[in-house]
């Protein structure tokens, strides 16, 4: 990469001249306002990749050097198509006349309109489907709309082609746009930046569950499903009750659908009491029973001596909970549980998830209407599963933290509403998860390691986008998150764009973070070897991601109001491509001005009183008593 | 005064007890529950063996005690004083269970057994004997009080008494009235030392031309004049005596003109842009065959007074936005789903429930009609009056509004008060009959001062550093409406309060001449309520400004754009910022930003007015703090006011959260900031403009703004919660387990708690 200077075309200060091409993308796909709309990014495409683009014609090579045009381009990012005369309807400016450039990453599209220099660059993982819409309209145009998973839709037209034989940009577009569907890599698997962080080293199970003090007397590191025998979307290293041996821990997976036994989570550290998640267990119509599963059940009680209660959460609808034994599954009889309570939750399954982000992006995409924006709002149920979810995660810490009450959650397989469960509790329950590096560990643990299928929940490279295994269940459980910061400010050590960094990367297919379903698919595929963590690229600049105003409460317990009168739209993921929907002024901004003011003042303060000293010891005699008034430090909080 | 009921005659007066050791006084409960007392104060009726409810399902927080009614309040004495250390804003005249008579929106009594409620008014009979009272408060406190183990006709007394003298039957027999007499004559000593004009105050009261003169000065507006025809009210009766007009209309023309408006109401200027547009606000024309004719010497005599000779455009209200009855039920409603009905029921529907009231759409209708006279003032440079049949109501919110947008000056705390003393108690907003102090006329009553604040308050939210106070002040500010001592809220027109100062003045032997400001002081001097200390709260350690006002020095200063130290990194753009691209270039690359109403199916944008245009360039680039500053207002901008309307419900307050942790924060740091900038004006010395240096250590903790110091802990402090400076401990207290509160609410208490019992008056 040459060096291109700080300045790119959507990036910041922080891109050092280390990592310029990253910029480009974080800046892309992770505005917190409109971005697209960017001026002048430096030219600073290498000419090695364009070289490396064998079809360039030379006409292109020239509207490449045509500068201040073109995408910054990624390491082993390479130009794959372009295009003139292409309109863009921005559905906030309008129609714009300007050039596409597909690469095997993005989607570059600049106006050549030069009263109104306008760009659009955008991983081509976002797309979610490209729609040839026809030439209904004028003579010989083709349009294609595209669909994103990131809460927007994007429409181009550009005319028919007169050589038949020369595909579209668009088809080109679709080739790379699904990468798994056309039997390419996804570009994750090519994109070499290195950073000076290596996001792969967050995460460790042993040193994780040796923070939480585990193994202790009660609870112990298995190595049981070591080569993913017990169960393939489990990670290999898993806490158990002491008393529990290996052999038994099998027969208790054998009861629990896909093997997902009852496993730690967390484990609080003065009363013991613990969350533990497992998926629902098969009994079926007839009511099926497994001795190793209740006994099991009574040792995770047993672990825990503040308590002579169990609860175990079912995320689930009872209706469905009971819907589901006629698949084998179910849930658990306190008649066969003797001293657990049972609890639904109430929370809906993936596909009504699905159908409430759909009909949330009907309502704030691409414009809000003028009238009815709450009971629009309120139509979407988006809000209120928000609401449960957040409510049965409270009710989980309380029972933990007030209740010193061990709790087991599930769901039917364990894999989604369980996961949002879990880690939000342990998110309310443990300051250490509100840290940046402690939420990545979160992440890893929860989310990543016990199996939550990111790859068919979000369909990768995959064009078939009617799939019904995708679902926003982590972009739900990000929203979660962001509810509690908004009632908590200072309990976070991250700020909002870190969460929407997050988002933006679990589509941006640039980093190995999100790809594949579980540990063992990851190991497999050899993820960490030849993909980039999104955590490198994220603590190789940990400041752009930090809130200011946190205050390490350490110990404290977060309880938030789960009611409507205080969750709120994330406006500033799901309007953020509305120009109108301009991010308020920030509050951080503020601070961080303070901070800089109070570090200039304390620097003046500090060489005054060095020059005091000086002169008073070098005059003493003159000035008895005055200057020499000791000036005490000021006390550092921050 | 009192004349209905028999007065006791235990007449004690004495200074208010500032919290005074509260330890000593643990005696034997029941023995003396001895109320605290204003000068001028009197017990009318007690009772004892009253229990004060605190929590829903279970009485064990409850509180017992005696209920006092004097002829101020309603206050209730626990026998036993909480060992809870008070960590919130305390009052220095109210007691944490006082009620001001005048802040009793509706008084209910309850028989559980009978199942029988009744409103209670003035001068009426109770049938039953009371098991309960309740009482919904107008700042939107709801008590409720026990008598089980009361002697049922005590208990019967004390509510009558409380209806009875929550109606006065005239306006000097408010308690201020009486208070203010005492007063004047108790402290006369302390004022006659040292005593500076005004009481002290900073805030201009615009009751004299040279309040008006420096406003003229500060705005550049120089073919104005102050115009003092309507002294001793000769004109109008609900205009000021003195107030600013066009150089070239003369008092003749003015005097001439004056009898086709509406109550004689001319046309008021309220303020000047720098580019010489001016905002003037006037009533509307009765006689239409006279209309066209006085508007066009109007117009052409504010357009002379324009430096370009530019037009004047007129916006006519009453057309364009909701009257007062649409805003008091839109109150009303609000009100209702978030204090009185039950939580759960309410949260069920909640958006849509909001939605329904219509104040948030209110709300944005007022900020958005706002925003479009500045365009036309900021924009296209023309003069714009605000016309409104009585220009005693919609044009208030409107032309502060505009002015709080246009000028930085009235985002400082000084400069607010003016502004509120100018474009509402000086220019007759009818704060006695909107306020409905009476209680004599529920068609007059409307919120419109609260709607105002409401509006400020959505701009604060967007823009967090650009004002000097914060949302604890307006909440506090409106809690004083409802305080009957301060002479702000309590008239329909400065004719009103005059002469009702006058005839005051005359009954308590206050001698002529003395300043009615002086005797019967303005809610702006915050001491009266409350302390040093607590004051602070008041403060925004976020506030990019000037600090003092610029009417304090008398200087005309211009408020151009200038580059401000903070200015250019406070927009939320940091994109476009940390690109280093120039403001011109940005604003380019944002064009479009305000395009709305675009259907979802990719149809080309429709044509932009100029005025979006205007606001999109605007938004465009980064705001200056100390410039215009123009709300967002799509829809999702809008946001409920939760300080104001859910402080007091206990459901819905945050333990150790809420926008106050932010405020801890920040405050510290600022504090720390003031530190050492004091450490550093010690090092330098007296300055060569001969200011003395400031004392030995650091600001005197009394001089010291942020209300959290940097001394304290870094983590919040327990106490905090979202209802902060405020608890909502002691309301009608409906607890929740899991923040999923409870769906069985206070058995009984549904009953008279259902939706229909402020709107219901039944017998």
């Amino acid at each position: 990469m040459e060096k291109s200077g700080s300045v790119d075309s959507l990036g910041s200060k922080r891109s050092s001249s280390r990592q310029p091409s990253v910029d480009s993308l974080s800046s892309t796909s992770t505005s917190r306002s409109d971005r697209s709309a960017q001026a002048k990014p430096p030219f600073a495409m290498s000419s090695d990749s364009v070289a490396a683009s064998a079809e360039l014609s030379p006409e292109f090579r020239q509207v490449l050097r045509d500068s201040d045009k073109e995408p910054q381009l990624l390491p082993n990012e390479t130009v794959q198509d372009y295009a003139q005369d292409v309109t863009y309807f921005c559905p906030f400016i309008g129609a714009l006349r300007g050039t596409v450039i597909v690469t095997n990453y993005r989607l570059f599209f600049r106006s050549m309109d030069r009263e109104l220099p306008f760009v659009l660059d955008m991983p081509l993982g976002v797309v979610s489907r490209v729609e040839k819409i026809g030439s209904a309209s004028n003579r010989g145009d083709v349009s294609y709309g595209l669909v994103c998973k990131d809460i927007r839709n994007l429409r181009f037209a550009h005319k028919q082609m007169e050589d038949t034989l020369r595909k579209s940009i668009f088809e080109v577009l679709v080739k790379f746009a699904f990468p798994v569907s056309n039997g390419l890599q996804i570009f994750a698997f090519e994109y070499g930046q290195v950073f000076p962080e290596n996001g792969w080293k967050v995460y460790d199970a042993l040193s994780e569950y040796k923070r939480q003090g585990i193994p202790n007397e009660s609870w112990r590191i298995t190595k049981v499903n070591d080569h993913y025998e017990v169960c393939d979307t489990y990670p290999s290293t898993l806490a158990v009750p002491v008393n529990i041996p290996d052999e038994e821990l099998k027969r208790v997976a054998a009861f629990r659908a896909k093997g997902r036994m009852p496993v730690l989570s967390w484990i609080h550290p003065e009363s013991q009491a613990t969350v533990t998640r497992c998926s629902q267990p098969m009994v079926g119509v007839n009511g099926k029973r497994s001795k190793e599963d209740e006994k099991y059940l009574q040792a995770i009680m047993d672990a825990n001596a503040q308590s002579h209660k169990l609860f175990i959460f079912d995320a689930r609808p009872s209706v469905n909970a009971a819907a589901n034994k006629m698949k084998g599954g179910g849930y658990e009889s306190e008649d066969a549980y003797q001293n657990a309570e049972l609890v639904f939750l109430d929370i809906h399954n993936i596909h009504v998830m699905r159908e409430s982000l759909r009909k949330l992006k009907d309502v704030v995409y691409p414009n809000i209407e003028d009238s009815h924006w709450l009971s629009n709002l309120e139509s979407t149920h988006w809000l209120e599963h928000i609401k449960l979810i957040l409510a049965g995660a409270l009710r989980i810490a309380d029972k933990v933290e007030s209740g010193k009450t061990s709790v087991v959650v599930h769901c039917s397989d364990g894999w989604d509403r369980t996961g949002q469960l879990t880690s939000l509790a342990m998110l309310m329950l443990d300051g250490y998860y509100r840290t940046i590096y402690g939420f990545e560990v979160l992440l890893e643990k929860e989310w990543l390691s016990f199996g939550h299928r990111f790859q068919l929940r979000i369909g990768h490279g995959d064009k078939n986008h009617t799939d019904a295994d995708r679902s926003p269940v982590f972009i739900q459980f990000i929203d979660c998150v962001w509810q509690l910061t908004r009632q908590f400010p200072a309990a976070f050590e991250f700020n909002e764009y870190f969460l929407v960094t997050i988002l933006d990367h679990l589509y941006s297919c640039l980093f190995g973070t999100f790809l594949c379903n579980s540990e063992q698919q990851r190991l497999k595929e050899e993820i960490p070897k030849r993909t980039v963590s999104v955590w490198s690229y994220i603590n190789s600049q940990l400041e752009e991601f930090t809130n200011p105003l946190y205050v390490n409460y350490s110990n404290h317990v977060l309880f938030p109001v789960v009611s409507l009168r205080h969750l709120e739209l994330w406006v500033g993921y799901y309007i953020r491509w509305n120009p109108r929907m301009r991010p308020q002024e920030p509050v951080h901004q503020r601070h961080k001005e303070l901070l800089a003011k109070r570090a200039e003042l304390q620097k003046r303060v500090d060489e005054l009183q060095r020059e005091v000293t000086n002169r008073s010891a070098s005059s003493l005699s003159e000035h008895a008593g005055s200057p020499t008034r000791s000036i005490t430090p000021v006390q550092t909080f921050v | 005064m009192f004349p209905v009921k028999p007065m006791k005659p235990t007449f004690k007066c004495y200074l208010p007890p500032l919290q005074t050791d509260v330890k000593k006084t643990i005696e034997p409960p029941i023995k003396k529950l001895e109320p605290k007392l204003l000068q001028g104060e009197i017990v009318v009726n007690e009772v004892n063996f009253v229990r004060k409810c605190i929590g829903a399902e279970s009485s064990q927080d409850d509180l017992w005690g005696k209920l006092i009614c004097t002829n101020f309040k309603v206050s209730f004495i626990p026998s036993e004083v909480p060992s809870k250390q008070k960590s919130y804003l305390s009052h220095l005249l109210l007691g944490e269970h006082d009620i001001p008579l005048t802040c009793l929106e509706q008084v209910v009594t309850v028989n559980d057994t009978k199942g029988k409620k009744k409103i209670l008014g003035s001068n009426q009979k109770l049938k039953f004997n009371p098991t309960e009272l309740i009482l919904y408060c107008k700042d939107l406190r709801i008590i409720r009080f026990c008598f089980r183990e009361t002697g049922p006709d005590s208990a019967k007394k004390v509510c009558l008494a409380i209806a009875h003298y929550s109606h006065p039957a005239d306006l000097p027999l408010l308690f201020g009235f009486e208070y203010q007499g005492r007063r004047y004559h108790e402290s006369k000593g302390q004022r006659v030392n040292g005593a500076s004009p005004r009481g002290g105050l900073r805030t201009p009261i615009f009751d004299r031309p040279s309040d008006w003169d420096r406003e003229i000065k500060r705005t550049g507006a120089l073919e104005w004049r102050v115009c003092s025809i309507n002294e001793s009210y000769a004109i109008s009766p609900s205009l000021p005596e003195h107030f600013v007009v066009p150089v070239s209309l003369a008092d003749q023309d003015l005097k001439k003109h004056s009898i086709y408006f509406m109550n004689q109401r001319i046309p008021l200027w309220c303020w000047n842009h720098p580019n010489g547009s001016a905002l003037v606000r006037m009533a509307s024309i009765g006689d239409p065959l006279q209309q066209r004719k006085i508007d066009q010497k109007i117009f052409s005599a504010i357009t002379k007074s324009h430096p370009q000779r530019s037009e004047v455009i007129k916006s006519d209200l009453d057309k364009c936005l909701p009257n007062i009855q649409d805003i008091q039920s839109a109150f009303t409603k609000i009100r209702q789903i978030c204090v009185i009905d039950p939580f759960e029921e309410s949260e069920e529907r909640w958006l849509s429930s909001i939605e329904n009231t219509r104040w948030l759409e209110y709300v944005r209708a007022f900020l958005k009609h706002s925003a479009e006279m500045l365009y036309l003032m900021e924009g296209k440079n023309t003069s714009v009056i605000l016309q409104e049949e009585e220009d005693r109501d919609l044009n208030c919110v409107v032309s502060s509004l505009v002015q709080l947008m246009l000028d930085p000056h009235y985002r400082s705390l000084i400069g607010f008060q003016s502004l509120v003393q100018k474009e509402w108690v000086m220019a007759g907003h009818r704060f006695l009959d909107r306020c409905n102090h009476l209680k004599k006329n529920d068609k007059d009553e409307s919120p419109l001062f609260i709607l105002f604040l409401d509006c400020v308050w959505q701009m604060m939210n967007q823009y967090p550093a650009a004002f000097e106070f914060t949302e604890a002040y307006l909440t506090v500010l409106s809690d004083s409406m409802w305080i009957p001592l301060f002479s702000t809220f309590l008239f329909n027109s400065p004719k009103q309060r005059a002469q009702h100062l006058v005839d005051f003045a005359k009954n308590k032997a206050i001698p002529q001449g003395e300043d009615q400001v002086v005797y019967f002081p303005p809610v702006w001097d915050w001491s009266q309520q409350f302390s040093a200390k607590d004051q602070t709260l008041f403060n925004n350690p976020m506030y990019v400004g000037k600090g003092v006002a610029c009417v304090q020095n008398g200087e005309v200063k211009s408020f151009r754009r200038t580059k401000k130290m903070y200015s250019s990194t406070l927009r939320g753009t940091p994109a476009s910022l940390r690109n280093g691209l120039k403001v011109g270039e940005d604003s380019l690359t944002r064009r479009g930003s305000l395009v709305s109403e675009l259907k979802p199916d990719f149809s080309l944008v429709r044509d932009e007015s100029p005025s979006e245009r205007f606001f999109r360039d605007w938004f465009s680039r980064p705001a200056d703090q100390q410039s215009l500053l123009i709300p967002l207002l799509m829809p999702s901008h809008l946001a409920l006011w939760k300080l104001f309307f859910l402080r007091w419900v206990p459901e819905a307050c945050i333990s150790k959260g809420g926008p106050i942790t932010a405020y801890h924060k920040l405050s510290q740091l600022v504090d720390e900031i003031e530190i050492l900038q004091s450490k550093l004006r010690q090092y330098k010395g007296p300055s060569p403009g001969g200011t003395p240096l400031p004392s030995s250590s650091g600001p005197l903790s009394d001089q010291r703004r942020m209300y959290f110091k940097a001394s304290f802990p870094p983590s919040p402090p327990d106490f905090l919660t979202s209802s902060f400076p405020f608890t909502p401990m002691g309301n009608l207290c409906r607890r929740s387990g899991y923040g999923t509160p409870i769906s069985k609410f206070l058995n009984g208490a549904r009953i008279w708690l259902s939706t229909e019992t402020l709107a219901n008056d039944a017998l």
